[in-house]
């Protein structure tokens, strides 16, 4: 037990010390950092000048020329850097082919940017608004919403008018009733949720799924160069020399496991003081934290078992990923499904992967962090289960670990990595 | 008492016996010195002593017990694929495998420096392990191997890829060590390192022991029958007396081939008599040739 825990702090200092570990603990969150702000800065109220958009309007009744003016003026006044410049063609409903040919002509030329025809019936009966535009690029679909939207206040404007409406008025019916959604919890305890605070609350089951993704996953692929690196150094045969195989690896895991949990409680506690500081209030559910833990050792030790084993039949950490591969595309599905999983998280889907060993940690932390209704039983359950899995791994794992490690030139295939396994 | 004992002890990878049924006694307090070609089991040999892979059959007894794995912290190994953490620095390197062996920390901090300083390292403690020439890559590897204070070495050919000057500095830390009462193993092919460390030596090839014993013993088994000469006077007549074979001219000397069980004074007798001998040397047989005869044999029987 001195010597694992000898080996595991060992691994501990002199991971930390390297540079690439370093930068992988800083670089995720500054990575997360920089497209938010980027996300941010993107917004179109927060873009700089944009050259003016020229629309041309063809009203085929002739009738809607003051409707349409004022509309455009209003959107120019409170949009001083995305002007739209206003030309109105007249054509009478007779003329509607030669000016439709007309505006597909200057769009063409690029004289235009967009050409929109109002039917002569548009206001009474079913004529349609049509929108002439070049090969839409992303940026540009912004400009045909707000053309249409700003048309049809016009056409409806008129509407009103032939009524004798005030606009105002209708508007004024139309307001919306403001809503306040309140969560009654414990003991006197309620609090209001705004739209953006339901967002949050899917955000933080899936920020706890993450942490638990990197923590296994992420730090496996340390305990893998790790191991290619004791390997390829040929420091593993004087480890044996004082060590027993099985000690050796339980120090690495137990080292790598502790790396594992201080950047989690790294990045857990940076996310938590950066949303704080954004103002956002977190609801975190802190009664999930001890069923973090459990989760995440049995996750880990899941993991690096696995891991250790095919690190140790590899030379080259090239080999390893291919044999990572089916791991990895396991774990990236519940990243994948994360949202399904989080909308309905007692659903059959939710409960099927939580049976799932490799699954489980993350799965059941997203359930949990969303605060689904999830029996004790069912709880015990995939711990009982995760736990099995873990003995199978850690015993196959060791016995390939075991052989593995002092194998060096052609990687063994699965038959005979099989045969290491049934040995006594 | 015995430091090592192997009995009968066999292993094979596939089809090859690496190892075949090879028994050894390796006496407390002696240089044991196993000699081989490459690929003769010595390396397997010495894995199966240090518990790092498992005989198919036999037993091995280390140091009283039925297993190295009971007696590690008492046994330093040094590999023959030399290896040690890169990016460390050299006297963390040596306290870390110190405290995985079980020397207490305090302890440590005195052996660390004192053994940097006997393998000539004291300047390079803060330095990474990266940066050592190969020399003293392998001089802190030895410094590793015996930081624990064992009471058995098993070294895996010790001195290949040193200087003169640094294989000798390994050579007499070696032979304090045997001074001290400790028992080393080391395997080599270099015949003449053997020769003038060895107490015992055990031959290996292709996996089963072809001779054993003292130096002494062995070579009084194989002791050449044959005698070199220089002779000042008329040599014609040597061919003729009964106790010799073949006579061959060797530059200024003459080598003589004594009959089976003929004994070399009386051949210095018979000289003396005729002619003045200004240089009479009964031959003794080097390991080398020992060797060579033994093995070639092997090899011409094989092919």
């Amino acid at each position: 037990m001195r010597r694992i825990l000898k080996v595991a702090w060992r691994e501990y200092v002199e991971t930390t010390k390297t540079k690439t570990f370093l930068f992988s603990v800083l670089a995720t969150p500054a990575i997360i950092g920089v497209i938010l702000y980027v996300a941010s800065r993107l917004d179109p109220r927060a873009a700089g000048p944009q050259p003016a958009k020229r629309v041309a309007v063809t009203d085929l009744s002739g009738k809607l020329a003051g409707e349409i003016k004022q509309p455009f003026e209003n959107y120019n006044s409170a949009h001083p850097q995305r002007q739209l410049l206003l030309q109105q063609v007249q054509a009478g409903a007779d003329s509607a082919n030669s000016a439709e040919r007309a505006g597909k002509d200057k769009l063409r030329r690029g004289e235009l940017d967009m050409h929109v025809v109002l039917d002569a019936d548009v206001v009474a009966g079913r004529g349609k608004m049509r929108l002439y535009t070049r090969a839409t690029k992303a940026a540009d679909i912004d400009v045909v919403s707000i053309v249409r939207n700003l048309l049809q206040a016009a056409v409806v404007n008129r509407r009103c008018k032939l009524r004798d409406l005030d606009p105002k008025l209708l508007a004024e019916i139309r307001r919306g009733v403001p809503t306040e959604h309140v969560e009654v919890g414990a003991a006197d305890q309620e609090h209001v949720r705004s739209q953006s605070q339901r967002i949050i609350g899917m955000m933080v089951p899936f920020f706890f799924m993450f942490l638990m993704f990197m923590g296994i996953f992420g730090m496996g692929q340390h305990l893998i160069t790790s191991v290619i690196e004791e390997k390829n150094s040929r420091v593993i045969e004087v480890l044996l020399s004082a060590l027993s195989p099985l000690e050796l690896m339980a120090g690495k895991i137990a080292g790598l496991g502790g790396i594992a949990l201080t950047v989690i409680a790294m990045w857990g506690f940076g996310a938590y003081a950066a949303a704080r500081w954004r103002g956002l209030d977190l609801n975190i559910p802190l009664e999930i934290l001890p069923y973090f833990f459990v989760y995440y050792v049995l996750g880990f030790l899941l993991f690096s078992s696995i891991l250790a084993g095919i690190g140790s039949v590899c030379n080259t950490i090239k080999e390893a990923q291919g044999l990572m591969m089916p791991v990895s595309m396991l774990c990236v599905l519940p990243m994948v499904t994360w949202f399904a999983l989080v909308r309905n998280p007692t659903g059959t889907l939710a409960r099927a992967l939580s049976f799932v060993p490799p699954l489980t940690p993350m799965v059941m932390i997203l359930r949990l962090a969303a605060g689904a209704e999830i029996g004790m039983l069912e709880v015990a359950a995939s711990i009982v289960v995760l736990a099995g899995s873990v003995l199978v791994a850690v015993w196959a794992g060791a016995k390939i670990f075991h052989t593995g490690i002092l194998m060096y030139g052609k990687r063994p295939g699965l038959r005979e990595i099989l045969r290491w396994v049934r040995q006594k | 008492m015995n430091a090592v004992c192997l009995e009968s002890v066999c292993k094979s990878f596939g089809d090859v016996h690496a190892v075949d049924a090879l028994s050894a006694r390796v006496p407390a307090g002696s240089i044991y010195g196993f000699l081989g070609p490459n690929g003769a089991g010595k390396t397997t040999t010495q894995r199966m002593i240090m518990d790092i892979i498992r005989p198919d059959s036999g037993r091995i007894e280390v140091l009283g017990a039925g297993s190295a794995a009971a007696a590690k912290d008492r046994i330093g190994y040094m590999p023959e694929e030399r290896g040690l953490y890169r990016k460390m620095a050299v006297g963390k390197v040596l306290a870390y495998f110190g405290s995985i062996k079980g020397t207490p920390a305090g302890e440590l901090s005195r052996r660390v420096p004192e053994w940097l300083e006997k393998v000539g390292l004291a300047d390079w403690t803060g330095k990474k392990v990266e940066e050592l020439s190969r020399g003293m890559h392998q001089k802190l590897q030895f410094a590793v191997t015996c930081i624990n204070d064992p009471e058995l070495l098993i070294l895996d050919e010790p001195f290949s890829g040193l200087d003169p000057l640094n294989l000798d500095l390994l050579k007499g830390i070696v032979l304090s060590l045997r001074e001290k009462g400790k028992t080393i193993i080391l395997s080599t092919h270099v015949m003449h390192e053997a020769e003038r460390l060895c107490d015992f030596i055990l031959l290996i090839n292709e996996g089963k022991a072809v001779v054993d014993g003292t130096l002494d013993e062995i070579r009084s088994r194989w002791r050449s029958s044959a005698v070199s000469v220089e002779l000042a006077g008329e040599t014609g007549f040597i061919e003729h007396l009964p106790m010799v074979a073949a006579v061959k001219p060797d530059g200024r000397r003459v080598e003589i081939a004594l009959t089976e069980g003929a004994d070399p004074q009386e051949l210095l007798k018979a000289l003396a008599g005729r002619v003045r001998v200004q240089a009479f040397e009964v031959k003794v047989p080097s390991l080398h040739e020992i060797f060579v005869h033994l093995v070639g044999n092997g090899d011409a029987q094989d092919s």
